[in-house]
């Protein structure tokens, strides 16, 4: 699953077996102990926490990274990506593990983190070089170069305060870029500014590569991390989900993202409303698949029916039985009814299944939300059950759009594909 | 060397500290349109109420008149001694998002605020300098070499104080109360401390108190050599240097034992 890339070249991170937890009352703040029950009790009392009483940011991680390697770390809000390059970068002490840096390090964890807003954007760029571990000297040469990065010449003498958050934003950047790190761990920064300045920052970043320097990122721009990092590792509850060729990854992620955000709004069927006379009611509604069992999940291009369990109050002349099957926001994909579809209305008593067998799901993988109804030739609702239930399509390539017809691609002249 | 690592730390980074006094002072002071004057305003204030509170509401005592003069030196190093430790105690809630944010040593926080309080001193230092010359000349007081050993005074409670700042701002991060706990000393200390009036003001039988009280030998020093001019009791320095020595040592101590939290907590 990992992909140490040239076993040959020491790395230049390593994270080994690495858990970090924290104790559960530091989230909210400090001071929640009190400096006179800790005397009494010894100094220990404010000590770590353990594994029973602390929430657990990160269990168990481990990966390495090679010179020159430039890796995204994605997952969900929470997975723990912050911590992981809290920890890279020295603020926070791992629980368990070990962590190990080789060169210097710059963290760009939050643009102008080290800005005070009351003074000239010459004394911060000062600050900020110094926090970042420049020497005074380097800071001076650098300057003007940082200036002209961040392009805030005429302003370098006002408070920051007075500065545009973009301003803010570039001036941090070009500070941290300037330090020359050897590895650098970027926190989702990028997306703080306009598109001019995401451009070059990332060429700046492209520079770092092919010095050879060593980039890790943090992003929830999964398009960003495909296209920029070779590697990309998945984190997931603390956890690393998977680690390998970004592109790799980032699908992998992607599709149990589709996958929980389809529970949720399957979960959230049956939410939509009913209308009609009540001349005839529907008691029940299901998917079935090719083996004729009632299902949440259809397999696309495989054959399935969706079935209605219909009672009609009393003897009926003038009946219409109608699905319609709509995308989650909401767009119709398909809808037809009996009568459309050929079927002259005659008698109609007592209860009824109704079913529409499909010969084959043409449907793109995703969530779908089905509305039956059973109503007059003239449109009158007996019965309209909005999104009485929803189903899952589920395939094994993706496409885009919500038809995918069976197909096969061919080519004639000179092209040929890797087996 | 890993006890005293918190102070190693300070000195690598010393550019920083310098740059966050400099900021600080400068944020400080660019609100205001006296700008840096307000340094000398400040103690000159000071100076006004004390020399017309003393003059004509309380007799003080014949041995420290002008007794402004005496109360200006004691209250000046006292307002550095108390504001500093108090800065000191906030100094991670301040710079909360440095701490989390980047890979900076926490000891440059409280350091700075000891440096921005020890500049706001020294700026203010002219003025107690005028003050002594007007009164000299007008031969109230005849000062000696002993002004001398003033510096040495501040370097040693320099030492004292940042000692006390490393433990006041590693301990505020893990608990709530050590500012009321710091400013309630403080208060206790500045009466049981003679900063108000001479040593010689303790009756004898209690003066082996001030034996207890780390502040008193460095106001007896500041006192000696700033308005009696006469030289520092050897036993003072001993103190002096014993309690900078306790206090440095003591403040790195828990400090670098609380490192780790700092950042998580702060």
């Amino acid at each position: 699953m990992s992909a140490p890339p040239t076993p040959a070249v020491p790395a230049v991170v390593s994270v080994s077996a690495v858990s970090k937890v924290f104790r559960r009352y530091a989230r909210r703040g400090r001071g929640s102990g009190s400096l006179k029950s800790a005397l009494l009790a010894g100094l220990g009392a404010g000590g770590r926490g353990t594994a029973a009483n602390g929430v657990v940011a990160l269990s168990d991680v481990s990966f390495e990274v090679a010179p020159g390697e430039t890796l995204g770390v994605i997952g969900p809000n929470g997975s723990g990506k912050s911590t992981l390059l809290k920890l890279l970068a020295g603020i926070l002490r791992p629980t368990r593990g070990r962590v190990e840096v080789r060169g210097r390090l710059a963290a760009l964890l939050e643009l102008g983190a080290g800005f005070h807003p009351e003074i000239s954007g010459r004394e911060n760029v000062e600050i900020n070089g110094l926090l970042l571990g420049l020497t005074r000297a380097q800071i001076a040469e650098r300057f003007d170069a940082i200036v002209r990065f961040a392009g805030v010449e005429e302003f370098l003498d006002a408070p920051v305060k007075t500065y545009s958050s973009g301003m803010a934003v570039r001036l941090g950047f070009a500070i941290a870029a300037a330090s020359e790190p050897d590895v650098f761990l970027v926190d989702e920064v990028l997306a703080v500014g306009d598109e001019a300045f995401a451009h070059r920052a990332l060429e700046r970043f492209a520079d770092f590569e092919r010095a050879g320097k060593t980039l890790l990122f943090v992003s929830h721009d999964l398009n960003l991390v495909t296209e920029r990092c070779r590697r990309a590792i998945w984190l997931e509850g603390g956890r690393i989900a998977a680690d390998g060729p970004a592109a790799d990854t980032v699908a992998r992620y992607r599709e149990h993202v589709a996958a929980t955000e389809g529970r949720r709004r399957l979960r959230e069927a049956g939410a939509g409303g009913r209308v009609g006379s009540g001349a005839a009611t529907i008691e029940s509604v299901r998917v079935l698949d090719r083996d004729g069992r009632p299902a949440g999940r259809l397999k696309r291009g495989e054959p399935a029916a969706i079935e209605m369990t219909v009672r009609a109050r009393e003897p009926l002349a003038d009946f219409v039985f109608g699905f319609q099957v709509s995308t989650v926001p909401g767009a119709v994909v398909f809808g037809s009814n009996t009568l459309l579809d050929g079927h002259a209305p005659d008698s109609f008593s007592g209860a009824a299944t109704v079913s529409l067998a499909i010969p084959s799901v043409d449907l793109a993988p995703g969530v779908y939300a089905l509305d039956a109804a059973v109503h007059a030739r003239s449109g009158a609702p007996y019965d309209y059950w909005r999104d009485a239930l929803r189903f899952e399509v589920t395939a094994h390539a993706a496409s885009a759009g919500v038809w995918s017809p069976p197909r096969r691609w061919s080519t004639a002249g000179s092209v040929r594909w890797r087996q | 060397m890993s006890v005293l690592s918190p102070v190693a730390r300070t000195w690598t980074h010393r550019a920083l500290v310098r740059a966050l006094v400099r900021r600080e002072l400068s944020a400080r002071y660019r609100g205001g349109a006296l700008g840096f004057l307000w340094s000398f305003v400040n103690p000159l204030l000071l100076l006004l109420v004390y020399a017309t509170v003393f003059r004509f509401v309380f007799a003080p005592r014949a041995d420290v008149r002008p007794y402004a003069l005496f109360l200006f030196g004691g209250v000046l190093v006292w307002g550095f001694v108390s504001s500093a430790l108090l800065d000191a105690v906030d100094a991670f809630r301040a710079n909360g998002p440095l701490l989390r944010k980047t890979t900076v040593a926490p000891e440059v926080f409280p350091a700075a605020a000891v440096g921005a309080r020890l500049a706001h001193l020294l700026l203010a230092l002219p003025v107690l300098a005028a003050a002594i010359a007007v009164v000299a000349m007008r031969g109230g007081i005849r000062p000696g070499p002993e002004l001398l050993e003033f510096p040495v005074v501040l370097a040693l409670l320099v030492v004292a104080v940042f000692g006390a700042a490393l433990l006041c701002s590693a301990l505020a991060v893990s608990f709530g109360d050590v500012r009321d706990v710091v400013a309630n000393l403080l208060t206790l200390a500045f009466f049981v401390t003679p900063v108000l009036y001479p040593v010689e003001a303790v009756p004898p039988r209690w003066r082996w108190l001030l034996w207890l009280n780390p502040f008193a030998p460095f106001f007896a020093g500041v006192h000696d050599s700033l308005f009696f001019f006469r030289p520092i009791a050897a036993s003072d320095w001993l103190r002096m240097a014993a309690w900078a020595a306790v206090s440095l040592a003591l403040g790195a101590a828990v400090f670098e034992r609380l490192r780790d939290s700092i950042a998580e907590e702060a």
